[in-house]
């Protein structure tokens, strides 16, 4: 008919290549990813791990590494709650106030009632305050950042209230030793820490639940459309983030032996410099709970080889903060790095 | 037999606009019903209402004759009603088997049973033809295979009503064969079908009756064979299909303003080599991934070129910004006009001025917006452009969308721009407007700017532009000329397939 037309080399043959293409470019943005993530926490985690070894006096003894392992885990559990919240693209400032509240009750309930009733009140007190918090953010609307920014500063205060600024002491010899027993040579709570874990990582992997996280997170339009609860799996994820803190403050309670209303302040920042410093992206449907179990245990032998180098508690936060923009610059990166590779730049 | 589904009277409105105004339809077993009707003639928003989406504010559906209301997507998926919709609903980080189920996931207890999803995934995939592993994550495939496995996903629920909006936009020529074999395949096992197209043959081919919408009114309603192409379009325009004079009063001069040599861009295969002569109009055609909005991003500066040369007017420019972009002389206009165009909160006047070319003003007004001085411009501009407002505070969220693209227009004629950039001009434009914005592109390209209109609209592309490339997955696979830009060499060239030699007209 006309001669302006040029005829393409088949139809099948440019839709095949154009797929081959893009199946490349998908394996080779995927690598990069999974190389600038475990890279992200591997690297630091080994430097940290040798210099420990190396520089620190009494960093491999026994005690210390229970030590750390107690901390690691305590902090991990918080981590995990963490991270759901910010895979839904949601964050939960109130962590640490929360984990203070439920410590204090916990207290209290084990000298009151006994150990068990404390894990549980600990626990339950937790979820309560979890679910508070996700009916703020679900029901009232109010964005996750503020939200919890604001019931960081009422949990605070009602702890506060609680413990009238005075610190419980537990009487329970049980309920203490609870944290620094040890089970096949390594520490109750690091299982512990292990086995909820574990968990996670099945319930985001093999369950619907975790589908459905990802889903919110990576793209809340097709979760609508999808039929998928938005708000229920939102609610859920503050939720379970709020009983993680309640479970790891039964834990510091344990370890703790005397709580009072002004524990775990700062633990916000701790639990997003690790959830985000274990390759989970701040942009939502990308949980990975085995990184901030990692993470939280590089944390925790910084924290613990700066303390037995003697350093100031003041350079501490300064370099929990390092590590938390170290962790968000790798998270900004590899976002870019995957989504220049999906463009096709080499 | 008796309507799987039907819907009466339905009213939908969204603020200052009537989307549907009273739509009565009924859907059949065993039937393909083509919806067909210009943008914004409320195909989508019926869609929309139909799959639980929105909800009509008057109106009634009624789901093997029980009246339902439709809540939400799952209500409608409930109901039998299973949607393909034109946007994408994929999440990129999940598998393509976990995309497939995701909402009604196999299993027990909240365990998900992945050897089974992945046997299933993998045989629908393979009922439409596709060889992919299920495993594979979203984000890792072609626009085309997301496109099917939109399908795959919507044939994974159990559904009586299928609703397909636009489903071949994105697809190449043998998928669409396939895609409309099955789409006969189910009507033959007792599915109603929705078929929502721009494409006429389609409609022909595969659909047994078709309803007709315009400005959210139900126009006609006829079995396929009582109606021909021209019947149609006349129902769907509300007029005879006048198609928009081409005025070629003026030969595009040999002054070329805008060229392009071997421009390497991310996405795009093969250098692309470009030249726009002073006054002409090159149309860049091509279906979603194609290649031809990463050219125009690239040539604005939001995607930078690897390699390659551009210049203006004779001048190399290196764009590696919107701001260089501008400065240099080329603008572009985004095809995602609410996010990207309007600034929503401010009024008409302040949204045209915002790219003002201001060297040549008086000092005052170089460094601040003088009222005034901005109120006569935007008055010139009213009625050069024909923009219809009352007055020039008014704020432009609050306009139609053929106002909106007009004002943008200004926008772009007032940046002094010697290369216009359009994606998609009359996307979400009505009829009326449609017509007045061509002339205002050939207008402009009259006035000596280089005009690049990137469209997925190929009458559009038939009706305003000197020239057009057609691109087929980064490759430009036809330059037509002249009399040879017409729709039906733009559509064969662009699904990659040679023209026909039989071509009606």
């Amino acid at each position: 008919m006309n001669e302006s037309i040029v005829a393409p080399q088949g139809v099948e043959d440019l839709v095949a290549d154009e797929r081959q293409r893009s199946a490349e470019r998908a394996q080779r943005a995927d690598n990069r990813r999974r190389i600038l993530q475990n890279a992200g926490i591997g690297i630091p985690f080994l430097l940290v791990l040798v210099a420990g070894f190396v520089a620190v006096p009494n960093f491999a003894s026994s005690s210390n590494v229970a030590n750390m392992l107690v901390n690691a885990a305590i902090l991990a559990i918080v981590g995990y709650g963490m991270t759901l919240v910010i895979a839904v693209r949601g964050i939960d400032l109130s962590v640490g106030s929360a984990q203070a509240l439920a410590a204090c009750i916990a207290a209290a309930t084990v000298n009151a009632w006994g150990p068990l009733a404390g894990v549980v009140a600990g626990i339950g007190v937790g979820a309560l305050l979890g679910l508070f918090n996700g009916l703020v953010v679900t029901q009232l609307r109010v964005p996750g950042f503020i939200a919890t920014l604001a019931t960081m500063s009422v949990f605070r205060g009602a702890v506060l209230l609680f413990t009238g600024g005075a610190p419980i002491m537990i009487a329970s010899t049980a309920f203490k030793s609870a944290a620094t027993a040890k089970f096949l040579a390594i520490p109750v709570p690091f299982w512990i820490a292990a086995v909820i874990g574990a968990a996670a990582v099945f319930a985001l992997s093999s369950m619907r639940f975790g589908k459905h996280v990802v889903a919110v997170g990576g793209s809340p339009e097709s979760a609508v459309d999808s039929g998928i609860k938005v708000k229920r799996i939102e609610l859920l994820a503050y939720l379970i983030a709020g009983a993680a803190a309640g479970t790891a403050g039964v834990l510091l309670a344990s370890q703790l032996g005397v709580v009072n209303g002004s524990i775990s302040a700062g633990l916000e920042l701790q639990a997003i410099a690790i959830v985000v410093l274990g390759g989970t992206s701040m942009a939502g449907g990308q949980p990975r709970i085995a990184g901030t179990f990692v993470a939280a245990l590089l944390l925790s032998m910084i924290n613990s080889g700066l303390n037995l180098l003697n350093v100031p508690s003041f350079y501490q936060y300064v370099a929990l903060g390092v590590l938390l923009i170290f962790a968000l610059s790798v998270d900004g990166a590899q976002r870019a790095a995957v989504s220049r590779m999906m463009k096709g730049s080499k | 037999m008796a309507a799987v589904l039907e819907v009466r009277d339905i009213v939908q409105e969204y603020p200052g606009v009537r989307a549907l105004k009273g739509v009565s339809l009924e859907f059949h077993p065993g039937t393909v019903k083509g919806l067909v009707g210009e943008n914004g003639a409320g195909k989508s928003t019926l869609i929309r209402i139909l799959g639980g989406i929105e909800q009509p504010v008057r109106g009634d559906v009624f789901v093997r004759q029980d009246r339902k209301v439709l809540r939400n997507s799952s209500d409608a998926q409930a109901a039998g009603i299973s949607v393909v919709s034109q946007e994408f609903r994929l999440v990129p980080q999940l598998s393509i088997a976990d995309n497939v189920f995701l909402g009604h996931e196999l299993g027990t207890g909240g365990v998900i049973n992945k050897r089974r999803t992945h046997e299933l995934t993998a045989g629908l995939l393979d009922q439409l033809g596709l060889d992919l592993d299920p495993r594979r994550t979203v984000s890792s495939l072609t626009v085309g295979d997301r496109q099917m496995v939109e399908i795959a996903r919507a044939l994974s629920r159990d559904f009586d009503v299928l609703i397909m909006d636009e489903p071949t936009a994105a697809l190449n020529g043998a998928e669409i064969t396939r895609l409309h074999e099955i789409v006969q395949r189910l009507a033959s096992q007792g599915k109603a079908i929705v078929y929502v197209s721009h494409h006429l043959d389609e409609i022909f081919d595969i659909c047994d009756d078709v309803a007709v919408l315009r400005d959210g009114e139900l126009i006609a309603e006829a079995t396929i064979a009582s109606l021909d192409e021209a019947q149609l379009v006349e129902h769907m325009l509300g007029r005879k299909p006048q198609h928009y004079e081409r005025a070629s009063t003026t030969a595009p001069s040999s002054e070329v303003r805008l060229l392009v040599r071997d421009l390497e861009i991310p996405g795009v295969r093969n250098p692309v080599n470009l030249s726009v002569a002073a006054g002409e109009i090159v149309g860049l055609a091509g279906l979603v991934g194609s290649g031809r909005t990463e050219i125009t991003r690239s040539l604005f500066g939001d995607l930078p070129a690897l390699s390659g040369q551009v210049s203006v007017d004779g001048k190399a420019v290196r764009p590696r910004s919107s701001r260089e972009a501008i400065r240099s002389g080329i603008f572009m206009l985004s095809e995602d006009r609410k996010s990207e165009g309007i600034l929503p909160h401010l009024d008409v006047t302040e949204n045209a001025m915002v790219s003002r070319a201001r060297g040549h003003l008086p000092t005052l007004q170089k460094s601040v917006p003088v009222r005034k001085d901005e109120g006569a411009a935007f008055e010139r501009l009213r009625q050069q452009m024909r923009i219809r407002v009352p007055h020039g505070r008014q704020l432009i969220g609050n306009l139609s969308g053929g106002n909106q693209q007009k004002v943008l227009l200004g926008r772009a004629l007032l940046s002094g721009c010697s290369v216009l950039l359009l994606n998609e001009p009359t996307r979400g434009v009505d009829v009326g407007a449609k017509v007045d914005i061509y002339q205002l592109i050939r207008e402009l390209a009259d006035a000596g700017v280089a005009v690049v209109v990137s469209s997925s609209d190929a009458p559009e592309l038939a009706a305003i532009v000197d020239r057009c490339l057609v691109y087929f997955a980064g490759d430009q696979v036809a330059e037509l000329h002249g009399p040879n830009v017409t729709e039906d060499n733009i559509v064969t060239a662009s699904v990659g397939q040679v023209a026909e030699e039989d071509h009606h007209e």
